[in-house]
């Protein structure tokens, strides 16, 4: 009996594959994130593909995900943001599903692995980089230029430079502290359960308290799921927000 | 008769509206959970600290690359700055929140009020 919590976190290879000197296997970190977008794509299409007048329960959810982004773009970055809802809501569903797939048991989570998450977030810095100078041009450096007298300046502009230099950080550790603290948690209780159903007697029978525990933290889990989501993209657009129209607030 | 439609579909019509008025207010974003504020304002305070001593600890070694000794003084500044870089985004996230809760004035409050 495996009682690592950390062990549902390894990667395994699948298909071995080196080239060149990298490991470039497929893992079933590769697999799961194969099975997350095919499931998002395919739910969104099928959901989609009647486009009936009165929507069937899958086409409302799918009609209400797209809303539910398009609002948050709007209401974030103004009319202008929505030319990049194509990226957000890809973010947003990528997100969601790997988040959700984690949770069934015996899956594996492909956003407790880091280098997904800041992968995620370099191309969320990235995409504002280039939209911030395709905007603004040089202008964009003004971002780092906060509105005071200048010899402050020399103290704040690094300081606003490693600000912005945060947010790949804090936007992919965000989301894996967040799944894997979790899902170490419950991999925790259910060795309790293991442990103390083990042990014989009346101390079995005291493994239904942390098995209780497990369903509510399940629960929380699921909503962390998709507040985790929620709170990468709204910050995707935060961060648009501000490539696109530098401070002044609209 | 063919008076009256008129009559009913605007009145349908503003029903309609109020439906779709009350589904927007639902549709809402979700309310931010304490312990998501929490968790976000720890991780932007962690995140500057952690650039600012990387950035402190690569031009060090970029300075003793070329010979010149200057560790630790640039990671000590660059620990600082990167401390203050932490608490502005802390500031700035609680910006964020407050106008997100002003753009939305407690909806749990009106919840409670229409039921």
């Amino acid at each position: 009996m495996a009682m690592n919590p950390m062990e549902q976190f390894t990667i395994k290879p699948i298909v071995p594959l080196h080239i060149g000197g990298y490991d470039v296997s497929f893992t079933n970190q590769s697999l799961l994130m194969v099975i997350v977008a095919v499931a998002a794509s395919l739910f969104l299409t099928l959901a989609m593909a009647k486009r009936a007048l009165v929507p069937s329960r899958a086409q409302s959810m799918a009609e209400m995900s797209y809303e539910f982004v398009a609002n948050m773009i709007q209401s974030s970055t103004g009319d202008d943001g929505l030319r990049f809802f194509p990226f957000v809501f890809t973010l947003f569903v990528f997100v969601l599903f790997a988040n959700f797939f984690g949770m069934i048991p015996g899956s594996f989570t492909v956003t407790s692995q880091i280098a997904v998450t800041f992968a995620l977030a370099a191309l969320v810095i990235l995409t504002v980089i280039v939209t911030g100078f395709a905007t603004h041009g040089i202008g964009f450096f003004k971002l780092f230029v906060p509105k005071a007298p200048w010899p402050l300046l020399l103290l704040l502009v690094p300081i606003e430079v490693i600000s912005f230099l945060t947010r790949p950080i804090s936007l992919s550790v965000r989301l894996f502290a967040n799944m894997l603290a979790g899902h170490t948690m419950l991999a925790v209780f259910a060795g309790f359960v293991v442990l103390l159903g083990g042990a014989g007697g009346a101390l079995s029978l005291l493994s239904i308290a942390p098995m209780a525990l497990i369903v509510a933290i399940m629960l929380l889990e699921l909503l962390v799921a998709f507040l985790q989501a929620y709170v990468f993209a709204i910050l995707t657009c935060i961060y648009l927000n501000e490539a696109l129209h530098l401070h002044d607030h609209h | 008769m063919a008076a009256q439609e008129p009559e009913s579909l605007r009145e349908l019509g503003e029903r309609l509206d109020e439906a779709q008025r009350r589904n927007v207010r639902r549709d809402q974003q979700p309310p931010p959970t304490q312990l998501g504020i929490a968790f976000r304002f720890a991780t932007e305070l962690v995140a500057a600290l952690l650039v600012g001593g990387a950035l402190g600890w690569g031009l060090d070694w970029l300075f003793g690359f070329f010979g010149i000794h200057t560790r630790p003084l640039f990671i000590v500044v660059f620990f600082m700055l990167g401390a203050a870089a932490g608490i502005r985004n802390v500031m700035r996230a609680a910006k964020e929140l407050n106008a997100e809760i002003a753009a939305h004035p407690a909806s749990s409050v009106k919840d409670d009020e229409e039921t």
